[in-house]
């Protein structure tokens, strides 16, 4: 007899028709998403590899954030009305703008399916209406973190002028999402990027082999990577790993990059995990997809323990099953220790979540120890200073694809894809692709 | 507490008095706890009963702001 647990809404991967979806807890004690569509037949993917109560312990601090504002009717429902519409439950925290589709790496894993088709730049002025657009839509506490993205943003010669026009218009944090080639190859690109104002640079990382790099990015990328993040950390631009975590191509390197990321703390502010999601370009044969438990697993294993499960929470201002963090402290004898979690997650706007990331993931005031017999701020001040500088922060982000994608947790979304005809689109309806590849919004 | 030290002070000035002792509160070193950290401080004291006087933008300021940087997300 299987055990429903719930009910939602999901789409058909083949022809994505909205269609309804049990949760369910499988004959292993899982957790497993079953959906059935009327034209082409039964699905059944794992969302949660734990048992019912771990999977309901999750979400138990979890409350709703507040809704958007500026929201348009919704017509078709979910997911087809989005940009976004009234049945939109969370506001964002951080929003991207893709400003070229052009990049210098063929990915064989890609959710942009960056350098296919016509080559396209965001002029000026487009990404000045797309600012003009988001002040339209802050939130109730302040405006939307940033992240530059694409493509490779790095290939556009004019980073400085588009923040400089971002932060004429009231936007304070820019974050960078690259693949650190032209920070690595180009002398002096690193500071320009910190004189450009960039606050974090957020660096695909697979991991420490170049084996991997080769499945994921085509090509052997490991010293570039390192150097990348030495040139960010000479000039004090905040640097956070991002690992595309993909089943049997990286899983047990988990430990090695968060060794590595506290090795190089404080440049490094933290390593952000994304297990791979299947949407856009998937040229992998595997579709198993690693979920949180299972994330959370590999890094209390591959830590040796001396990072533990029950460090982590799910998200506060989004579904609590759409992320996990946690943040540590570097203590004097170099060891790091989990700071306490927050027990109230309502988060009831997502300035926390927002505000947060702006703290700990951009670069440190100062790197080395300001505790000396000459320092002229009060205790407050030095003690907020270091902890700032001393906080280093793993945290993960699980997207969503057509096989798993759950409508309750798309309204709760607070990553948007900013797009000129739709406005500010969900991260995963943005990205999502049927089994062609073709895309309900990404044109 | 040594020379070389920035506190965090309050001067007293002249018109904070003691509810209960009704007497003038004195700059007194005082230390801050919080989650297992010190922070030395001046602050009005009353010299009879040891109360001690935190103003209000001390606490929705640097202790708000202390609290802050250690919550996690």
């Amino acid at each position: 007899m299987i055990e429903i647990i719930s009910k939602t809404k999901s789409v058909c991967p083949i022809c994505l028709k909205r269609i309804d979806a049990n949760k369910i807890v499988g004959k292993d004690g899982y957790i497993y998403m079953q959906k059935s569509c009327f034209e082409h037949g039964d699905f059944e993917t794992l969302i949660w590899e734990g048992d019912l109560k771990s999977y309901l312990d999750w979400a138990k601090l979890s409350k709703e954030g507040l809704s958007p504002t500026n929201t348009k009717k919704s017509e078709k429902g979910c997911p087809y009305d989005c940009g976004l519409c009234e049945n939109h439950k969370s506001e964002s925290c951080c929003v991207l703008l893709e400003l070229t589709n052009r990049c210098n790496l063929k990915c064989p894993v890609c959710f942009a399916t960056a350098g296919e088709g016509v080559e396209k730049d965001l002029s000026l002025k487009e990404i000045e209406t797309q600012f003009d657009m988001l002040l339209k839509r802050k939130t109730r506490k302040g405006l939307f973190n940033i992240q530059l993205s694409g493509g490779e943003p790095t290939l556009r010669d004019d980073l400085a002028d588009i923040i400089a026009l971002g932060r004429k218009k009231g936007f304070s944090y820019f974050q960078l999402n690259t693949n650190g080639v032209r920070i690595a190859k180009e002398t002096g690109y690193a500071k320009y990027l910190k004189d450009a104002g960039v606050s974090s640079v957020f660096l695909q990382f697979d991991g420490l082999r170049d084996s991997t790099y080769k499945i994921l990015r085509g090509i052997p990328l490991l010293d570039i990577k390192l150097k990348a993040i030495e040139y960010c950390a000479k000039v004090g631009l905040g640097v956070v790993l991002v690992p595309t975590v993909t089943f049997n191509v990286n899983e047990d390197e988990i430990g090695a990059i968060i060794d590595f990321a506290q090795s190089k703390h404080p440049a490094i502010r933290g390593v952000h995990f994304q297990p791979l999601s299947y949407f856009g370009r998937c040229e992998l044969e595997s579709r198993t997809k690693i979920t949180i438990p299972r994330m959370l697993k590999h890094i209390e294993e591959q830590s040796f323990n001396k990072i533990k499960a029950s460090d982590f929470s799910g998200g506060g201002a989004e579904s609590p099953y759409c992320s996990f963090h946690a943040s540590y402290r570097r203590m004097s004898d170099g060891t790091f220790k989990s700071l306490p979690k927050k027990q109230d997650q309502s988060c009831c706007d997502v300035s926390n979540a927002r505000n947060f990331v702006s703290r700990q993931w951009s670069g440190p005031s100062i790197v080395g120890n300001t505790t000396s017999c000459c320092s002229t701020k009060d205790p407050f001040d030095e003690f907020i200073e270091n902890t700032i500088r001393d906080t280093f922060t793993i945290s993960g982000m699980v997207f969503q694809d057509a096989y798993d994608l759950d409508l309750e947790r798309l309204r709760r979304c607070k990553i948007c894809e900013v797009d000129s005809e739709y406005g500010m689109v969900p991260f995963c309806s943005y990205n999502l692709t049927n089994i062609k590849g073709e895309a309900l919004y990404r044109k | 507490m040594t020379d070389n030290k920035v506190y965090y002070t309050v001067e007293t000035g002249d018109n904070l008095i003691c509810q209960k002792c009704g007497i003038p509160l004195v700059k007194t070193e005082a230390v801050f706890e919080y989650l297992n950290n010190s922070f030395p401080v001046e602050l009005p004291a009353c010299p009879k009963c040891g109360f001690v006087y935190v103003p209000e933008d001390l606490a929705l300021g640097k202790v708000l702001s202390v609290e802050k940087v250690l919550e996690d997300k």
